[in-house]
């Protein structure tokens, strides 16, 4: 069947209300409303297929929540075309709803006031799950996520860990196609999120769930998505496997060597003679940071380079992890930039 | 561990029934909510037995039919209480609409499902309430004949469909204005006049009478009660009963088009 989930060129403006502050400000809103227009999604391109996992990352504001609203239907595009299991969502809501599911880590799908049990049997019956196949399915979720405890406990009276286990099997009691997770670690403790990142694996594994997963945490993407799809300011500005946005990034990196002595000469200059290197600096008379291009050349090159023309006392490289990089990007350490230049 | 089921539930009835227990979870505020409205029931007690000492028909109206009237007017009300407008606004407000929407379910057949839950429980504490009050203290009525008791049941239904959907319509200009609560009293102040809670249609002044008596309002407490009293003519009663009909019809898809009309002009908030 393909794609899961295509997007072309997908849009979405939204119109927000400029108002100045104060009685005055809210009076010229009244008479003379004026609007400013947020590009949120930017002629965004996915094409996701069955079964796979893809983390969709972005600083806050990159348009993550937005693109999930619009792949569950529950806004319309301004522009470009979406599918989801070949069903347009917003056109056909009801149909989509069959598909998918979504939890976003803020909300919950639970009634508050009654036993979360509950509302597990409301959704099957919503979706209309054959007693044998719900059941089935429920005792599943409850062995691997650890419910038993909590089935007959109201929402209100769960804590956040509890309530997003439940939540989490709330979203897979009608065996959907597609799983959208919308920050769904989020506040949640190192063994909660543990938990959870297992049981996802395990439905990605077990079920051919399609997963896409938007979070903060890169210890989400890291264990279950091995594809990548980052946004900024609503446009993709990478898709690809997650270890290899370093290269694509990062791929200017640093390596620190120690000197044994003070070397005479132009150390600098002797350096940046190495393949591949960009720049070296001295400081403290001993210390030699060089920096080199990973795209031309390997971290062996460049060390066995410094090694020739110097005598080292210690050396070490800088982790050019996707997690630094990123959190780099985040930073304005690195750029954003789309040019690709290899 | 989750009883014995052979087959799920039609969606529409699941929701009613986590709707009843949800009011049964919060059964002390269900009873305070029922029993402040029957304060009222005193106080119009009162005056209208003020009213009547030196008169014994009113438009029609006997002190026994007045007595009558003043119970079951509130009883009705408080069927479909405030529970019902509150947990719409919220979800509008809250943005937890979102989660409602992305399920294969009519957003107002959903609202009107989660009335009825409430309104078993909140009716059968009314209905409580009523009898104590009403063979205690008031000392009511019963229907004139079985057709009226048939009749007032079959339009009390009726009336109670047309309060969800007004209550519903109201609920959905949460998208519009932050003011819930100035909603909420508003929507209570309204239905209370124009469903002939605190006076009869026949006592009232004739223009707010021909206002009120085309309106869809009336259907709530004003019609049932005309049933159980006797006093439509067989004519009348076709009449009366073909117009709940159609104003729930009319608001059925007046709601169903203001809430896909709300929806897409106002964005969800949110996350
Ligand atoms: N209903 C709305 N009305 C107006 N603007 C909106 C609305 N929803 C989102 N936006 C704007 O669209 C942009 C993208 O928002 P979105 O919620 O998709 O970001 P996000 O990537 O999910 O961020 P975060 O990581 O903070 O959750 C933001 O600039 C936001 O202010
Ligand atoms: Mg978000």
């Amino acid at each position: 069947m393909g794609a899961v989930i295509t997007a072309e060129a997908l849009t979405k403006r939204f119109r927000r209300p400029v108002k100045q502050a104060g009685l005055s400000g809210s009076l010229k809103h009244l008479v003379r409303p004026r609007y400013t227009e947020v590009t949120a999604v930017d002629e965004v391109d996915l094409s996701i297929e069955a079964g796979e996992s893809v983390a969709y990352v972005g600083p806050n504001g990159a348009g993550k929540s937005t693109t999930i609203k619009l792949l569950c239907g529950i806004i319309v595009p301004s522009a470009g075309r979406v599918r989801v299991c070949d069903v347009e969502p917003h056109r056909h809501r009801s149909r989509n709803a069959r598909n998918i599911s979504v939890v976003f880590g803020q909300r919950t799908q639970l009634w508050w006031d009654i036993p979360v049990i509950e509302s597990l049997r409301l959704i099957g019956d919503i979706y209309s799950v054959p007693a044998a196949d719900y059941e089935r399915n429920l005792a599943e979720m409850v062995d691997v996520l650890d419910l038993a405890p909590l089935l007959d406990v109201p929402v209100r009276q769960l804590s956040l860990g509890q309530r997003m286990r439940c939540d989490l099997a709330a979203a897979l009691v009608h065996s959907p196609t597609v799983l959208f997770l919308d920050e769904p670690t989020i506040g949640l403790d190192v063994a909660v999120k543990a938990k959870l990142r297992e049981f996802v694996g395990l439905m990605v594994r077990e079920r051919g769930l399609t997963l896409m997963l938007t979070s903060h945490d890169l210890g989400d993407i890291e264990q279950l998505c091995p594809r990548l799809v980052m946004l900024h300011s609503g446009r993709v500005l990478y898709d690809g496997p997650y270890a290899e946005l370093t290269r694509r990034f990062a791929w200017e990196t640093k390596i620190t060597s120690t000197l044994a002595a003070p070397p005479g000469g132009r150390p600098e200059e002797a350096a940046a003679d190495i393949l591949g290197v960009t720049r070296a600096e001295l400081h403290d008379l001993t210390t030699l940071n060089v920096w080199f291009d990973m795209r031309v050349t390997t971290y062996g090159a460049v060390i066995s380079g410094i090694v020739d023309r110097f005598a080292i006392s210690d050396i070490s490289v800088e982790e050019g992890d996707a997690e630094d990089v990123i959190r780099r990007l985040y930073s304005g350490d690195l750029k954003f930039s789309t040019e690709d230049v290899s | 561990m989750t009883g014995l089921r052979t087959h799920p539930l039609p969606k529409y009835l699941s929701i009613a029934r986590v709707s009843a227990q949800e009011a049964i979870a919060y059964r002390f505020s269900t009873i305070v909510g029922v029993v402040t409205i029957f304060i009222w029931v005193l106080i119009l007690y009162f005056l209208w037995q003020a009213a009547y000492a030196g008169t014994s028909s009113m438009a029609g109206y006997t002190w026994d039919d007045m007595r009558t009237y003043v119970v079951l007017a509130f009883g009705i009300n408080a069927m479909v209480g405030w529970r019902v407008g509150y947990v719409m606004m919220a979800t509008v407000r809250t943005g937890n609409v979102v989660i409602e929407y992305v399920r294969p379910l009519n957003y107002c057949l959903t609202q009107i499902s989660r009335a009825c839950g409430y309104c078993l429980v909140e009716g059968l504490v009314s209905l409580v309430m009523c009898l104590l009050v009403g063979i205690t203290f008031v000392d009511i009525e019963l229907p004139s004949s079985t057709a009226s008791a048939f009749l007032f049941a079959l339009s009390l239904v009726l009336g109670l469909l047309t309060k969800a959907l007004f209550v519903f319509l109201v609920s959905l200009l949460a998208f519009w204005t932050v003011s819930g609560l100035g909603l909420m009293w508003m929507q209570q102040a309204v239905i209370q006049v124009f469903s002939g809670t605190i006076v009869p249609l026949s006592l009232m002044p004739d223009w707010l009478r021909s206002i009120t008596s085309v309106l869809p309002l009336r259907g709530i407490v004003s019609t049932p009660l005309t049933f159980y009293l006797g006093k439509a003519e067989p004519l009348d009663a076709i009449g009366l009963l073909g117009m709940q009909v159609a104003w729930v019809v009319v608001l059925f898809v007046l709601a169903n088009a203001a809430w896909r009309r709300a929806f897409d002009v106002a964005e969800i908030q949110g996350g």
